[in-house]
């Protein structure tokens, strides 16, 4: 326990030493949605096939999910800086198991992401009128939490196994187009092609916006939602272990 | 817990690369290193000292064999093993982005130590390590021999009973570098083991109780200085100053085929592989029809034991 504090403790300081950077984290999917959000609302009006809802509601889910996105591939870039500084090395001499060390990367970076949902669900609501199901908030933060860790640990396994940090923002440049447009971020499945909704629905992405969209305005089936509940949680899981596995043949 | 500090059986290091012949950095070592004593590991470049050293503090797997760190398994019990190691690596290892304080206090945060504690040491360390105008700034706006400075600093916040310091002197000032020396002693005295690597050897032979001699990840001498000099016998050291450098000196020394040589300004440094009866009969014949102006005859150096050894070692290969 005192590692894993250990290592929250040093990403906090480290994290503390650029407030921007702090403000940016907090405020970003808010400024996505205020911006991005209400110009599509205001200019296209609400999608076919989502319900009786506004584009500011479909797109909060979205919103939300890129922010935990993001944050995730940010961390695990930060083992490259880690790595050029030499620190990481040292640091795997340090008194803490390899798992330790990437879930204290990842939990303070948690801390933010539920920070930044919560924050973007009380303006979203007061400035856009976004009605929230405040009984399934919870299940929400959850969502953003497991969401956040379980993107970092498939970040981190490229950020591990690749030495060369242009080949990995190559990589997770591809990774942002593919995940993000080929899901239900920010428009629904339903109208696509065929190859198209199928591709939206093995995308792990997907499964953690239509949970953040379930939890937040309620739209989706409860058993779907379910299912990909659990895919989401098993697919953090197995990078998790994987993760692990190529830290402990760092050398 | 074990009476040895440091248990090595057998152990190898093979790196593999797919279209390559595998490399054996370490192959087949076996030595114990008792508590309490400043441990020098030495070799050329390519050695496999580092390797070695990476093994040891759990950095990484070895291919074959085992090593223990006071007892522990460095593979079956790697927890056990850092909670009682503290290293400093070759490369420079410190919190860019953290200040000179951080950086003490997060290090003493890893190995859980109390804040108090940790406050208390970080000021003394920034004291003794000439921090002082430095301690709030970012370590990224610090020059390397700074860097080197917190680097090191850092492995004095903890009592760890074994201390790795791979190359520890880089980049440090004469001064500096005579600190840490006189601390790491004081840190043996006090109980701790120190295990270190260096290509710098009259600091292994001013600090080192026990050397170990490797070259192509093999043991090729082991003992204090002085059983090394005694494996090294018959090697001497002349230096001889001229009033100015005679013109055919340099193919008078290679004549004589010496273990190295060096010539600096006016004067001639040699070291030799002879008999004793045969070095003033040499000194003789370099300084024939000359103006000396100084003459020394030295016993063998670390250094010159060095480089006879892992020559040696290198001819008997070939």
């Amino acid at each position: 326990m005192s590692a894993l504090s250990a290592v929250v403790y040093r990403e906090m300081k480290i994290r503390a030493t650029n407030l921007t950077f702090i403000f940016w984290d907090l405020f970003f999917p808010l400024l996505y949605m205020l911006v991005f959000g209400v110009g599509v609302n205001s200019a296209l009006g609400a999608p076919t096939g989502i319900g009786n809802v506004g584009y500011n509601e479909f797109f909060l889910a979205g919103v939300l999910a890129m922010a935990s996105f993001a944050i995730a591939s940010n961390t695990s870039w930060s083992f490259f800086l880690d790595r050029d500084n030499g620190i990481f090395y040292e640091m795997l001499t340090y008194p803490m198991r390899r798992s330790e060390y990437l879930l204290g990367k990842v939990l303070f970076n948690v801390l933010i992401a539920v920070a930044q949902a919560a924050l973007t669900l009380a303006v979203g609501r007061a400035l856009l009128g976004i009605r929230l199901q405040w009984p399934k908030l919870p299940l929400l933060l959850a969502g953003m939490a497991i969401g956040t860790a379980g993107w970092f640990f498939f970040y981190a396994i490229f950020a591990l196994r690749i030495r060369r940090n242009d080949i990995f923002n190559s990589i997770t440049s591809v990774f942002y187009f593919a995940f993000m447009f080929a899901s239900s971020m920010f428009y629904p499945l339903e109208p696509l092609p065929i190859w198209f909704r199928r591709a939206g629905l093995l995308n792990p992405i997907t499964w953690e916006i239509d949970w953040l969209r379930y939890t937040s305005i309620g739209i989706g089936n409860f058993h779907s939602i379910l299912l990909e509940g659990a895919a989401f949680l098993i697919f953090s899981l197995a990078c998790f272990a994987f993760a692990v596995r190529c830290l402990k043949q760092q050398e | 817990m074990s009476e040895f500090a440091l248990e090595v059986e057998n152990l190898v290091k093979v790196y593999a690369s797919r279209g390559k012949a595998p490399i054996r950095a370490v192959d087949g070592m076996s030595f114990r290193v008792p508590s309490g004593i400043i441990f020098g590991l030495l070799g050329p470049n390519g050695a496999g000292k580092s390797t070695l050293l990476r093994m040891l503090s759990t950095l990484t797997l070895p291919t074959e064999g085992t090593a223990k760190i006071l007892g522990y398994d460095v593979v079956k019990k790697p927890i056990e093993v850092r909670k009682r190691i503290s290293s400093v690596i070759q490369a420079t290892a410190v919190e860019l982005l953290l200040s000179v304080k951080d950086n003490l206090l997060t290090y003493a945060r890893f190995q859980g130590l109390d804040k108090a504690t940790a406050v208390r040491r970080a000021d003394a360390l920034i004291g003794e390590f000439q921090l002082g105008p430095e301690v709030d700034r970012k370590v990224q706006d610090l020059s390397g021999g700074f860097r080197r400075r917190v680097q090191v600093a850092k492995v004095f916040m903890v009592d760890t009973p074994v201390l790795f310091l791979d190359e520890f002197s880089t980049g440090m000032d004469p001064i500096l570098k005579r600190q840490v020396m006189n601390l790491l002693r004081a840190e043996v005295e006090k109980g701790r083991t120190i295990i270190l690597t260096t290509q710098v050897l009259s600091e292994a032979e001013e600090l080192c109780d026990d050397i170990l001699i490797i070259n192509r990840g093999k043991q090729i001498a082991r003992g204090d200085l002085n059983t090394l000099k005694l494996l090294s016998e018959g090697v001497y050291e002349i230096t001889l100053a001229f009033d100015h450098l005679p013109d055919n000196i340099q193919a008078e020394i290679a004549a004589l085929s010496p273990i190295r040589s060096a010539i600096e300004a006016n004067a001639i440094d040699l070291a030799l592989k002879i008999e004793e009866s045969r070095v003033m009969e040499v000194v003789s014949a370099l300084s024939r029809n000359r103006h000396v102006l100084r003459v020394e005859v030295r016993g063998a150096s670390l250094e010159d034991i060095f480089v006879e050894l892992t020559t040696r070692e290198g001819r008997e290969l070939k």
